[in-house]
């Protein structure tokens, strides 16, 4: 029996899923017109159906909200731009750059030459085909005397131009073998050339804008004839604005919305009893809830005292009391489980008060005085982690003083400002912009200020590595050189928690964002 | 009597002044300014001079206010420092919502809580009193937005005899919205029915004290007749005081009742731009709502003093 055979049988018999059964036929390369027969007979024929009116409900948008990608910041304005435009790069499932825009790329040796292959017969809502052109506008917007959030990993790029209508040759400074995934960031999506009306954008996306009130409500419209094959399923997209998280579950089970992201991890459980609701759970690649020192200040500067910190902090009671079990604990760097680069073989660190009393003791810094600075405005619980830090901390004989702060202007006037506070960051898509931004020596947001030499020539050999079995190797040793030396005490990563009513289909876990990367109007449909 | 309501409406034009002023001030002693809000963690210090300069945050805060007063004056309050959407345009659906919601909880919360505290009054003491003032003191003891999660989890979640979602569209017709924006509108009906109630009691009871009401039931009327003729004219100007205030409270201090319901009001509007630091915003809100309640205390006092005879003429 070959492996199409076994995979048939696997199929017909239940023990492959739809999905496992598409992944397997395309590894052998067999066709759709094969495969489709197959799949009725397995009773999982849920091909994508067209039709219908997807009512979303979400948080993170603002009265404030435009469509200019140089102000997005939140994931209202990134699911409603990703509904009427497209991006140069997509991620998969898994988070690996694919194709989107440009269709594909070629890079030369030392990752600093890259010719982009841009996807050809595509058309924009106004009729316009996609060039060369419009992509390397799309980028400039980004670059030089701008505000755009994007400024700052574009900086690398040294020369950008058309070398034809279908290519767009780019070179940068210096390598950087993950460059794709750089133009993956989701501010970077693409409109014709000197576009420049933001109210009402022109994009490729399966959707056109038909009304948008910030804070409100935008609704959407299908185009018709997408270009991915088996996207774009539904008629009309209503994306609501809901800030309010009872409100929004409310909505939910009421029926009123088909769609929610953000469910309240103290109560998902029992919405997981709602017969008529899926919820879908994307397990540690939120936010990274980290306690920051700043290793260039007293007494922080002490290596021994880091330790103790980091073996003093009870990760597995913050995530049961505060997360209510929805996150995983950190293991004091920024990488998360879904990173292919993810050092897997590195021992979790655990709450040991007598490893904490130790090296507390070992550093011989007596009763020195410590002040954590924390506030609602560094992440809704900071403060209830702070307080449960402080405690556990104790057990250990280690005072620490917790002082709470305003939340307006916290990032203004604590973070960065203070050699110990509380702050988040986002999950970044390559290990190489992970580490750049919070630990680079050129980072305006190295909070922990610590810029070993050592570290820095490891992720600049990574960055220009294209062997992934060296890069591997570079990037496990990064990590454990942050987890040992920095002076990052990342605690918890968090779930995404997306609930869908039970006919939404394509709801599955996306290493980037939830609701499918944001992109479910996109990648859904209805049963 | 003109020059009494002129000089209302003078003082009224003042205080709107000093509100502008005090508003201006605050933002500006408040850490951070909007560049840093809403670039937020992803600040750095070009980008910030960057947005900071292309929004004039670089020159002196007295120009910019001065600026600002005048061009309020012509009707322009400029655009939103945030998304550049010209705040006049963004505003008034947004204040005709937050007015139609206000309109319809008073138009259920006047009469009840008028009618309540006469009956209440008519029958001091008896049990429809009591009844009245224990049901109208524990919905005001209630935070709202326990209130309003009551009403949502009974009547939209587990019923379906409401939405959950408030939120209103241009597109609406009347029926529709009456329809959706009833929870909202119920919930604040039972915030300032209390208030109401016993002002309304509590004034016609102290004037069915004096003398004269003595003497009308002396003379064989009946008590409704003592209670709505002869009480309630003079018991009229403090209840129109307290109606003026709560109506003022149901336009400006709706922001939660907003968040939980999914409501499209000024409220929100103006928290966001608190928080994003968006002065003009936050300086139209704040011009908006403090001539509301300007022109409400206005027209209490105006009307406080056309019903009460003694007042009406000039001494």
């Amino acid at each position: 029996m070959n492996e199409w055979e076994r995979l048939q049988q696997a199929a017909l018999s239940g023990r492959a899923t739809r999905r496992e059964f598409l992944r397997g036929a395309a590894a052998l390369g067999i066709t759709t017109a094969l495969t489709s027969g197959i799949m009725v007979k397995a009773g999982y024929a849920d091909e994508p159906k067209k039709g219908g009116t997807l009512r979303l409900g979400m948080e993170g948008g603002s009265p404030s909200d435009s469509l200019d990608p140089r102000t997005y910041a939140d994931s209202v304005m990134i699911a409603a731009s990703l509904a009427v435009m497209n991006c140069l790069v997509e991620f998969d499932t898994a988070g690996n750059p694919t194709g989107e825009l440009f269709e594909s790329w070629d890079v030369k040796p030392g990752a600093a030459e890259w010719v982009f292959n841009v996807r050809q017969g595509i058309k924009f809502s106004n009729g316009k085909t996609l060039d060369a052109e419009d992509c390397i506008y799309s980028i400039q917007i980004h670059r030089g005397e701008t505000k755009s959030p994007a400024k700052g990993i574009l900086e690398q790029i040294k020369e950008i131009k058309a070398l034809s209508p279908t290519q767009v040759g780019i070179t940068l400074s210096s390598g950087n073998a993950d460059f794709p995934v750089i133009l993956g960031d989701y501010h970077i999506v693409v409109v014709p050339k000197d576009f420049t009306d933001w109210q009402k954008p022109i994009g490729t996306g399966a959707y056109t804008l038909e009304s948008f009130e910030p804070g409100v409500r935008l609704v959407f419209k299908n185009r018709g004839d997408y270009w991915k094959p088996g996207r774009g399923n539904f008629d009309t997209i209503e994306l609501r604005n809901i800030q309010d998280v009872a409100a929004r579950t409310a909505a939910l089970q009421s029926g009123e919305v088909d769609a929610v992201n953000r469910l309240d991890a103290r109560t998902v459980n029992l919405l997981m009893k709602d017969p008529n609701l899926n919820v879908v759970r994307t397990k540690g690649t939120g936010n990274r809830f980290c306690f920051v020192t700043r290793v260039t200040d007293k007494p922080y500067d002490n290596k021994d005292l880091r330790t103790a910190l980091k073996y003093g902090i009870d990760r597995e009671k913050i995530i049961e009391s505060v997360y209510n079990g929805y996150a995983v604990p950190g293991n004091d760097h920024n990488l998360d489980a879904l990173n292919p680069f993810y050092n897997t073989e590195m021992p979790q660190r655990k709450y040991d008060p007598d490893k904490a009393a130790f090296y507390f003791k070992k550093s011989g810094l007596g009763n020195v005085a410590m002040e954590l600075q924390t506030s609602e405005g560094a992440w809704g619980s900071a403060v209830d982690c702070a307080s449960l830090y402080q405690q556990a901390l104790k057990k250990a004989g280690i005072n620490l003083d917790v002082k709470k702060v305003s939340a307006d202007g916290y990032w203004d006037n604590v973070w960065l400002k203070v050699p110990f506070c509380a702050v988040y960051w986002g999950r970044r898509m390559s290990a190489d912009q992970a580490f750049t931004q919070v630990f680079g020596e050129a980072s305006d947001w190295n909070d922990t200020n610590w810029k070993v030499p050592e570290f820095q020539k490891l992720i600049k050999d990574a960055r220009v590595e294209t062997d992934q079995a060296k890069r591997k190797e570079l990037y496990w040793k990064a990590q454990e050189m942050i987890a040992d030396d920095g002076g990052f005490i990342c605690f918890a990563i968090t779930d995404y928690l997306d609930g869908y009513s039970k006919k939404v289909m394509g709801n599955q876990p996306h290493a980037r964002y939830d609701l499918n990367d944001n992109r479910i109007a996109e990648k859904g449909w209805f049963a | 009597m003109l020059r009494l309501i002129l000089s209302r409406v003078a003082l009224g034009l003042l205080t709107l002044l000093a509100v502008s002023v005090l508003i201006f001030v605050a933002t500006e002693i408040l850490p951070g300014d909007v560049a840093s809000a809403v670039l937020g963690q992803g600040a750095t210090p070009e980008t910030l001079a960057v947005f900071r300069h292309e929004l004039g945050l670089d020159r002196p805060a007295y120009i910019r206010y001065l600026e600002w007063l005048f061009n309020a004056l012509r009707g322009d309050f400029g655009v939103a420092l945030t998304n550049k959407r010209d705040i006049v345009t963004s505003i008034s659906p947004k204040f005709d919502n937050t007015m139609f919601l206000a309109g319809y909880a008073a138009l259920i919360a006047v009469p009840l809580a008028v009618g309540l505290g006469i009956v209440a009054a008519i029958n001091d003491g008896k049990w429809i009193d009591r009844a009245a003032n224990i049901v109208s003191l524990a919905a005001i003891s209630f935070p709202e937005f326990f209130i309003a999660y009551v009403l949502i989890l009974f009547l939209a979640v587990r019923s379906h005899l409401f939405p959950v979602l408030s939120t209103v569209f241009p597109d609406m017709s009347l029926g529709h919205r009456l329809y959706v924006v009833a929870l909202p509108a119920v919930t604040l009906t039972m915030l300032v029915t209390a208030h109401m109630l016993r002002m309304t009691r509590s004034s016609v009871l102290s004037i069915m004290s004096q003398p004269y009401i003595e003497m009308a039931f002396l003379k064989g009327l009946k008590r409704s007749r003592v209670v709505f003729v002869h009480a309630l004219p003079n018991a009229a100007a403090p209840i129109i005081t307290v109606i003026a205030l709560n109506l003022a409270y149901l336009i400006v201090g709706v922001v939660v009742i907003e968040t939980v319901f999914v409501y499209p009001g000024i409220g929100q509007f103006m928290v966001d731009g608190v928080t994003k630091r968006d002065l003009p915003v936050v300086q139209a809100c704040g011009l908006v709502f403090a001539g509301a309640f300007v022109i409400l205390n206005t027209i209490a006092d105006v009307l406080a003093i056309l019903v009460n005879p003694r007042l009406r003429k000039a001494r």
